[in-house]
């Protein structure tokens, strides 16, 4: 299958071309003005933008163990919609993905779906136990890049630093949830006046910077990498922002929410659990310290903790809802709707954010970043289309977002995955699946 | 007196002074038909009055249920010992299954804070609020303020004190928010970890130390201890903390002499008050006990009666 995408203004990391793109072997053949050439199909990107596929660290796929929030096949066209087309999978599935079987079960599965590449992480220690550390070098031979606990933090330090050292033997990434779980303490929402004047339990953002801290240090005592997910509070940018300056091995990425919603956005839902997230929502001035963050390069990247929960989860109470949202179809539109429209950073950073740096981190020297000879996971946008949030026009199993009804700018039309459309809006034409619009 | 438009009693937050007044005299009136002879009134004759307690709590569902029975309603006690709750079923399931009954005011109790506003979704009836996990009280507090109404003869312009465990105390914060309405001063003193975060921000004053704290003050409200809270490490024995914390005659002296002391009750006496004064307050914590009929028949019938009932009863 050839396709030719004619008149295209790539947006990558470091620069914005116009050209056109022709696709072959599912990968990118030529890229050049004016290519004339018989194609299986021609696509004409006049007044849209293509942009490397987008690449999230950070989703929770629910498979094995909870398909019924979401399966292989509902997240990877809630990925394919979002614009992504490749994800790592958290292991906080049941069994948990911590030995080659699980590992090996959803690379293929995923792969005969064919819809976007999901690399699974592996869990640090086995079951997430904090107890034992699982055969990293498996692992990695099954296809892991990354490892970690996520919010089964280790909470051990001398295990934490033995991972590290051993993820250093293997090239393995270690990806650390910051939270020291005895001072969140069963919190439900970040503390603050809020909290203090509902009496709602409550974490303090302490209990993050600490962990990140404590994390740092061991890092960089064992000398090796190590990324931070999902921060979301100022004291922990502070931290981060001094110790990037003499560490390079240190990479962070935050969530969308992250930029965008507070506290006081909790109070206004009536404390409704679509608004229950970990780490929680925190104050403006976080809000505004990521957003710099962002802008100067402290956080590296934009992932989306994707975290689907069933409908009847997210109607218990606030305090005994579970926590997590479904980002894979908003990430991009929230990025760029709050970010780049609002002109914090450029399209090319929000690319940077959203594949460049990931696959970098990753190692992923294929991906990232549309040019010749590279995979062909490209997308195609249009940024001046907006979209409403609607719960059943989500792909995804799940509908836990606080940006239902939300009206986002930026709409993905197009994505390619290794040379093959696999997402034409409405539409996935591998898979027979309403997309229900 | 102002008309009544509010269809749910949810939180202190949301009552205006005018409305909270509108309360105050009614439970008067009911007060009146307590001492009659027949102590019934048809107010709700008719209405189906469900008390939905997922949390334990035999004096306030008894004094609810008592309200509502004097008012002529129908009562359904639904408890969670009772109920399919143990049995797995989610408490908005419980909720949805109810209205299969289509019960005009649901009395809920739960141990989940700020939870009730989001059950209006799955309701078409009045919710009142008898305890929403860490949240508020507002019956409690209601009863509270008239209690001192009566009393003092007034509500504005007053020192409260609040000791004890502010952080878990439901009643703490709907009397917070009340008294605060009336333009009364509010201080709350315990030990620096039963203060919530930033909480001098409501306005309200802070100490940690009762003898400071006691002075000048019209009003006390002590507020009952909760002995696990020790082993999380909040204070340390209890016998420090009735050292620090309890109400004694000693301390007593140093608020002004007409001082009113509160306890929403049951009392650890010689942990939270010290039990020589047991026989000077307790008829104030029995008055309580009766206010606090009073008040519930009155939130009953206001969101419950028919507007044509309402002006009737207006004197
Ligand atoms: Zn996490």
């Amino acid at each position: 299958m050839k396709i030719l995408i004619k008149s295209a203004t790539i947006v990558n990391s470091k620069n914005t071309i116009l050209a056109d793109i022709l696709i072959e072997n599912g990968r990118i053949a030529k890229l050049d003005r004016n290519i004339k050439e018989n194609a299986d199909r021609e696509i004409d990107a006049k007044d849209k933008f293509v942009l490397p596929g987008l690449i999230d660290l950070h989703a929770h796929l629910r498979t094995p163990g909870r398909e019924d929030e979401e399966d292989l096949i509902s997240g990877s066209c809630s990925a394919a919609k979002g614009g992504f087309t490749t994800i790592l999978c958290m292991p906080n599935t049941n069994p948990c993905i911590d030995n080659e079987g699980v590992v090996e079960w959803i690379r293929e599965e995923s792969q005969k779906i064919g819809i976007v590449d999901i690399i699974p992480i592996g869990a640090i220690t086995k079951e997430r136990k904090g107890k034992e550390l699982s055969e990293f070098g498996v692992l990695k031979k099954a296809g892991c890049l990354a490892l970690s606990d996520d919010s089964d933090s280790i909470d051990d330090s001398y295990l934490f630093r033995r991972a590290l050292e051993y993820a250093k033997m293997f090239n393995l990434l270690i990806i650390s949830h910051c939270e020291d779980k005895n001072l969140s303490s069963q919190g439900a929402m970040r503390e603050s006046l809020i909290s203090a004047k509902y009496g709602m339990s409550s974490i303090p953002d302490i209990a993050e910077t600490i962990r990140v801290f404590r994390d740092i240090e061991i890092a960089k005592y064992v000398n090796t990498k190590l990324h931070l997910a999902h921060i979301s509070c100022k004291k922990s940018i502070e931290l981060i922002r001094r110790e990037k300056e003499t560490f390079p091995y240190l990479t962070c990425e935050t969530s969308p929410h992250y930029f965008i919603l507070t506290v006081e956005d909790v109070e206004k839902s009536n404390f409704h659990a679509n608004f229950k997230v970990n780490p929680p929502l925190g104050e403006r001035n976080d809000v505004e310290e990521i957003r710099k963050a962002i802008k100067e390069g402290v956080i590296d990247c934009i992932a989306t903790d994707h975290a689907p929960h069933s409908f009847a989860e997210k109607e218990a109470p606030f305090e005994n809802a579970p926590f997590g949202f479904v980002g894979l179809e908003l990430a991009f539109s929230l990025t760029y709707t709050y970010l780049v429209r609002e002109k914090i950073i450029s399209f090319n950073q929000l690319v940077e954010k959203l594949s460049y740096n990931p696959a970098n981190i990753l190692g992923l020297k294929d991906r990232g970043e549309i040019r010749k000879d590279a995979i062909a996971d490209l997308i195609i946008v249009d940024v001046n289309k907006s979209w409403q949030v609607i719960s059943k026009n989500l792909v995804s199993k799940s509908k836990n977002t606080p940006f239902l009804n939300s009206e986002l700018m930026g709409l993905v039309e197009l994505t390619i995955h290794q040379g093959k459309i696999v997402y034409e809006k409405p539409f996935f034409p591998s898979i027979d699946l309403s997309s229900g619009e | 007196m102002v008309e009544w438009t509010k269809k749910h009693i949810l939180e202190i937050k949301d009552l205006t002074r005018q409305e909270m007044e509108v309360v105050f005299n009614l439970a008067s009136s009911f007060k009146e038909v307590s001492q009659r002879e027949v102590k019934k009134t048809p107010a709700l004759r008719g209405k189906t009055v469900v008390n939905l307690f997922f949390e334990n709590s035999t004096r306030t569902r008894t004094s609810f249920e008592l309200a509502a029975k004097r008012l002529s309603a129908d009562v359904l006690n639904f408890s969670s010992s009772t109920s399919s709750i143990s049995k797995g079923e989610s408490v908005v399931d419980t909720i949805k299954n109810l209205e299969s009954y289509h019960p005009d005011i649901l009395i809920i109790r739960i141990d989940t804070s700020a939870c009730l506003k989001n059950f209006l979704n799955y309701t078409k009836a009045s919710i009142i609020n008898a305890g929403d996990g860490k949240n508020e009280h507002p019956t409690q507090a209601l009863l509270d303020m008239f209690t001192v109404k009566e009393v003092k003869g007034k509500l504005e312009n007053l020192n409260v004190l609040i000791v004890g465990d502010i952080m878990h105390s439901r009643v703490c914060r709907s009397n917070i928010f009340g008294f605060q309405k009336f333009s009364s001063k509010v201080r709350v003193c315990g030990p620096p970890a039963f203060i919530p975060f930033e909480f001098e921000k409501l306005g309200v004053d802070v100490f940690y130390d009762l003898d400071k704290a006691i002075e000048e003050v019209d009003v006390i409200i002590m507020l009952r201890i909760q002995r696990e809270r020790q082993n999380l490490a909040y204070f340390s024995t209890l016998r420090e903390y009735v050292e620090n914390f309890s109400l004694t005659p000693q301390r007593l002296k140093r608020a002004k002499r007409d001082c009113i002391v509160m306890h929403p009750g049951p009392v650890n006496w010689d942990v939270e008050i010290s039990s020589t004064l047991k026989d000077e307050l307790h008829p104030l914590i029995l008055k309580q006990v009766e206010n606090g009929l009073a008040i519930r028949m009155a939130v009953l019938y206001l969101v419950g009666a028919e507007k044509r009932e309402r002006k009737t009863l207006r004197k």
